[in-house]
C-alpha cells in the first residue's frame, strides 16, 4: 500500500521517440515534444500517430527508439507508477452494455488500485462530475452515445489521477454532445487540478479548450506552441470567385499576400484587419464577381497544407 | 466520506429546485492497492460472476441449479446412512459419482467460462484493463484463479457436505480418522480437476467474444471427446476376453486419454481408486466386486463378474496427459491474452 506523491515540471516528456511497425510503417518518426501542465491537445490527421504515442506514454508499447516520459516517469521502465497516476479514456466504444455505470466504474477503480469502499465513493463522485445522477444505476446499454462517452471519462477519472490522456473524447457525439463534452474537459482541467492531453483530428474543435497544442503528422512534430500562437498565425480566408482566379491569384500575390489555390477558391493567411481590404480591393479592381470570402473552419490537415510556413516545415507531408 | 477524501472546493450552486451542494472535486489521498492486490480483487470478482453474484436473478439460476445438483449425491448418501444403520458411504471422495461429476462440470464450464472472458473481449473492455496498473499477464491470472476458485467451490464443497454427514453418522475415532484419511486424496484430486477444467474451459471460451459462440468453443470439444473416448473405450472392451488378471485391450485403455474427464479418471485409476470396469460373462464362479455403483454378485452364480481396471499399465501416461493438458491449456490463454490488441 503507498500514496501517491504529487509531480513537478514538465507532465509529458518525449525525446527522439521512434515507432515502427515491421519495417514498413513508421507510427512516430523522432518525435520530440515537452508539454506542460494544463490542457494539451494533440492534434493531427487519423493515422498521424496519436494513439500510438497515448500507449507508449502509458507503458503498452515499447518504442523503437527514443525514450519518453510521463510525470518525471520513465515509459518504458514504470509503466506500473505511470498507469496508477493516469487515467485513460480510449477512442472506442469499451464499456460492457450489462452492467450499470455505478458498477463498471467502482470495478474499474479497484483495478486503479482504490480499496473497496474509495472505489465505491469515487465512482459516486467521477460520475457526478460528468453529469450522471439517477441513470448511474442504469444498464449501460441503455445510454445514449454521450452518456456512454461520459462515462468513458468518468472511469478515467476514477482513480484520481494527475494526468488524463482523452483519446477523440468527442467522438460520435452531436454538436450539442461535443460542446458539453468540450465545457466537460475545460473543467476537470481547471477547476480539478488535472493536467490533461486530448488527442483529436478536429482543431478547432478542440482548441477552444487548450492551453497548448501539439500538432504531428506521419509521426513527426509539426509544431507545439500555445494556442493562441498557433491560432493567430494560422488564420486562413477562403476565396472563392466564378471566374479569373488565376487573375486574382496573381494580383494578390503582387500586393504582398501569399494566396495558396485550394479546391475552386483561394487560401489566404490572414495578417491583420488589413488582409480582408486588401482582397476586396484586388477583387473590386479587376471586376471579379466574387461567390464568397469565409473564414475557414479548419480542419488540421487543411490548415497546416495552406499555412505556407507549414508547408515548408512539413515538406513531403503536404504534397499527398 | 471517509478520511481518505478531502474537499478542494467547496461551493454552494442555487438552482430554481432549491440549492445543490457542489462538494467539488475531491482528491484521494488514501492508501493505494499494490499490484498483488488489484490482481486480487479482479479474481474475486470473477470468481463471484462464475456464480452470477453482482448480476441479476437470471444469471444464478443455472450456477446454483448446478451445484444443488452436485450436492444431491453427497445428500442422498448421507440420508441412506441414516436410514439404514450400518450402510457405509456411497461415493468415494475421489471420483465421487462418476457420471454426474462430468456432467455437472461440463455444464458449469461451458457456460460461465464465456461470462467471465468473452464479455471483456466482445466489448473492447480489456484496453480499460490495460491501462490500468496491472500487467497484460495478471488479467488472465486472476480469471484462471477467479474460475479454479469456482471449479473448486463445485467440487469439492459436496465433498465436505458428504464428509461432515458422514463423519457425523460414524462411531469412533477411529472412523472419523479414516474418513478424514480419505477425504485427504478427494480434495487433492478436486484441485486437480478445478485446473484442468478452468485452465481449458478460459482457453476455449476466450477464443472468441461472442457469447454463443464462446460457449461452444467449450462445450462441443468436451463433449465430443467424451462420448468419443467412451465409445472407443465400450468398441475396445467388447473383444475383452479376459482371463483372470487379465489387462484390457490397448484401445480401451487408450481411448480416455482424448478427453480432460475421462483422463481424470484415469489419473485417479493409476493411484488405484478410479473407475473400474465390470465386466461380467456367463461362466464359472468369479470374485465378487468390491463396493461401487452396481456393485454386486453375479445372479445364480452363473455370471463371472470381474473388476477390471480400464486404463491397465498405461496409467503413468494419464498423468503425464493431464500435464501436457494443462500446460496446453494455460500456455493457450497466456497466448490468447498476448495477442490481443492494448487499445
Amino acid at each position: 500500500m503507498r500514496t501517491l506523491e504529487p509531480v513537478a515540471g514538465a507532465v509529458i516528456e518525449a525525446d527522439a521517440l521512434t515507432m515502427r511497425y515491421g519495417s514498413t510503417v513508421t507510427a512516430l518518426d523522432q518525435l520530440t515534444v515537452t508539454v506542460q501542465p494544463g490542457v494539451t491537445g494533440l492534434v493531427g490527421a487519423n493515422g498521424a500517430g496519436k494513439s500510438t504515442l497515448i500507449k507508449i506514454l502509458l507503458g503498452l508499447l515499447r518504442p523503437t527508439a527514443g525514450r519518453a516520459a510521463v510525470l518525471g516517469l520513465d515509459c518504458a521502465a514504470d509503466g506500473f507508477e505511470i498507469r496508477t497516476m493516469t487515467g485513460y479514456m480510449p477512442e472506442h466504444d469499451c464499456l460492457p452494455p450489462d452492467v450499470t455505470a455505478t458498477e463498471l466504474v467502482t470495478h474499474l477503480g479497484r483495478m486503479s488500485g482504490l480499496p473497496a469502499t474509495a472505489a465505491r465513493e469515487r465512482a459516486a463522485d467521477s460520475l457526478r462530475h460528468v453529469g450522471l445522477y439517477e441513470e448511474r444505476y442504469r444498464q449501460i446499454g441503455t445510454y445514449s452515445t454521450g452518456m456512454k462517452q461520459r462515462v468513458k471519462l468518468a472511469q478515467a477519472l476514477a482513480g484520481d489521477p494527475r494526468l488524463l490522456l482523452l483519446d477523440e473524447p468527442t467522438n460520435g457525439l452531436d454538436p450539442a454532445g461535443r460542446n458539453q463534452m468540450l465545457e466537460l474537459i475545460a473543467r476537470i482541467g481547471a477547476e480539478f487540478g488535472i493536467s490533461i492531453m486530448v488527442a483529436s483530428h478536429l482543431l478547432g474543435e478542440i482548441e477552444q479548450i487548450c492551453d497548448h497544442l501539439v500538432a504531428i503528422d506521419g509521426g513527426r512534430l509539426l509544431r507545439a506552441d500555445s494556442v493562441s500562437s498557433i491560432t493567430q498565425a494560422s488564420q486562413v480566408l477562403f476565396v472563392e470567385v466564378d471566374e479569373g482566379l488565376p487573375e486574382l491569384m496573381a494580383e494578390l500575390t503582387r500586393r504582398g499576400l501569399k494566396p495558396v489555390g485550394y479546391q475552386r477558391g483561394l487560401l489566404v493567411e490572414v495578417d491583420d484587419q488589413k488582409t480582408y481590404d486588401l482582397i476586396r480591393d484586388a477583387v473590386a479592381d479587376l471586376g471579379l464577381p466574387l461567390t464568397r470570402m469565409v473564414r475557414r473552419r479548419h480542419r488540421i490537415e487543411e490548415l497546416f497544407r495552406a499555412d505556407p510556413a507549414m508547408i515548408e516545415m512539413t515538406g513531403a507531408a503536404s504534397v499527398r | 466520506m471517509s478520511a481518505d477524501t478531502a474537499g478542494v472546493q467547496p461551493a454552494a450552486v442555487s438552482s430554481a429546485s432549491g440549492v445543490i451542494h457542489d462538494i467539488g472535486y475531491r482528491k484521494y489521498a488514501g492508501q493505494r492497492l499494490g499490484r498483488a492486490q488489484i490482481v486480487r480483487a479482479l479474481a474475486v470478482q470473477s470468481l463471484r460472476s462464475a456464480f452470477g453474484i453482482g448480476r441479476g436473478a437470471k444469471a444464478k439460476i443455472f450456477p446454483v441449479l448446478l451445484f444443488v445438483l452436485m450436492c444431491l449425491p453427497a445428500v442422498v448418501s448421507i440420508a441412506a446412512m441414516a436410514l439404514h444403520p450400518g450402510q457405509g458411504r456411497l461415493f468415494s471422495y475421489d471420483t465421487y459419482q462418476q457420471a454426474l461429476r462430468p456432467l455437472v462440470l461440463l455444464v458449469f464450464v461451458s457456460l460461465q467460462a464465456p461470462n467471465l472472458v468473452s464479455a471483456d473481449l466482445r466489448y473492447h473492455t480489456l484496453p480499460l484493463y490495460f491501462a490500468r496498473p496491472i500487467s497484460r499477464m495478471d488479467y488472465p491470472i486472476a480469471k484462471l484463479a477467479g474460475f479454479t476458485t469456482a471449479c473448486l467451490a463445485m467440487i469439492e464443497i459436496p465433498l465436505l457436505i458428504l464428509w461432515v454427514g458422514t463423519v457425523s453418522q460414524v462411531h469412533g475415532a477411529s472412523a472419523v480418522w479414516h474418513e478424514t484419511r480419505a477425504l485427504g486424496p478427494g480434495l487433492l484430486y478436486g484441485l486437480a480437476w478445478s485446473l484442468l477444467l478452468a485452465s481449458i474451459g478460459l482457453a476455449l471460451a476466450s477464443s472468441t467474444g461472442k457469447r454463443v459462440f464462446s460457449i461452444c468453443a467449450v462445450a462441443v470439444p468436451l463433449f465430443v471427446t467424451w462420448i468419443l473416448a467412451t465409445v472407443l473405450s465400450h468398441i475396445g472392451l467388447q473383444t475383452f476376453q479376459p482371463a483372470a488378471g487379465g489387462e484390457p485391450p490397448a484401445l480401451a485403455s487408450l481411448a480416455g486419454l482424448m478427453n480432460p474427464f475421462t483422463v481424470m479418471n484415469g489419473v485417479a485409476d493409476w493411484f488405484g481408486s478410479g473407475t473400474k470396469v465390470f465386466y461380467a460373462r456367463t461362466g464359472g464362479p468369479g470374485p465378487a466386486p468390491g463396493p461401487g455403483p452396481g456393485g454386486g454378485p453375479g445372479p445364480g452364480g452363473a455370471l463371472h463378474v470381474e473388476l477390471v481396471n480400464l486404463v491397465g499399465h498405461y496409467g503413468p501416461l494419464y498423468g503425464v496427459m493431464f500435464l501436457i493438458m494443462l500446460t496446453l491449456a494455460i500456455g493457450g490463454l497466456f497466448l490468447r491474452y498476448r495477442k490481443v490488441g492494448v487499445a
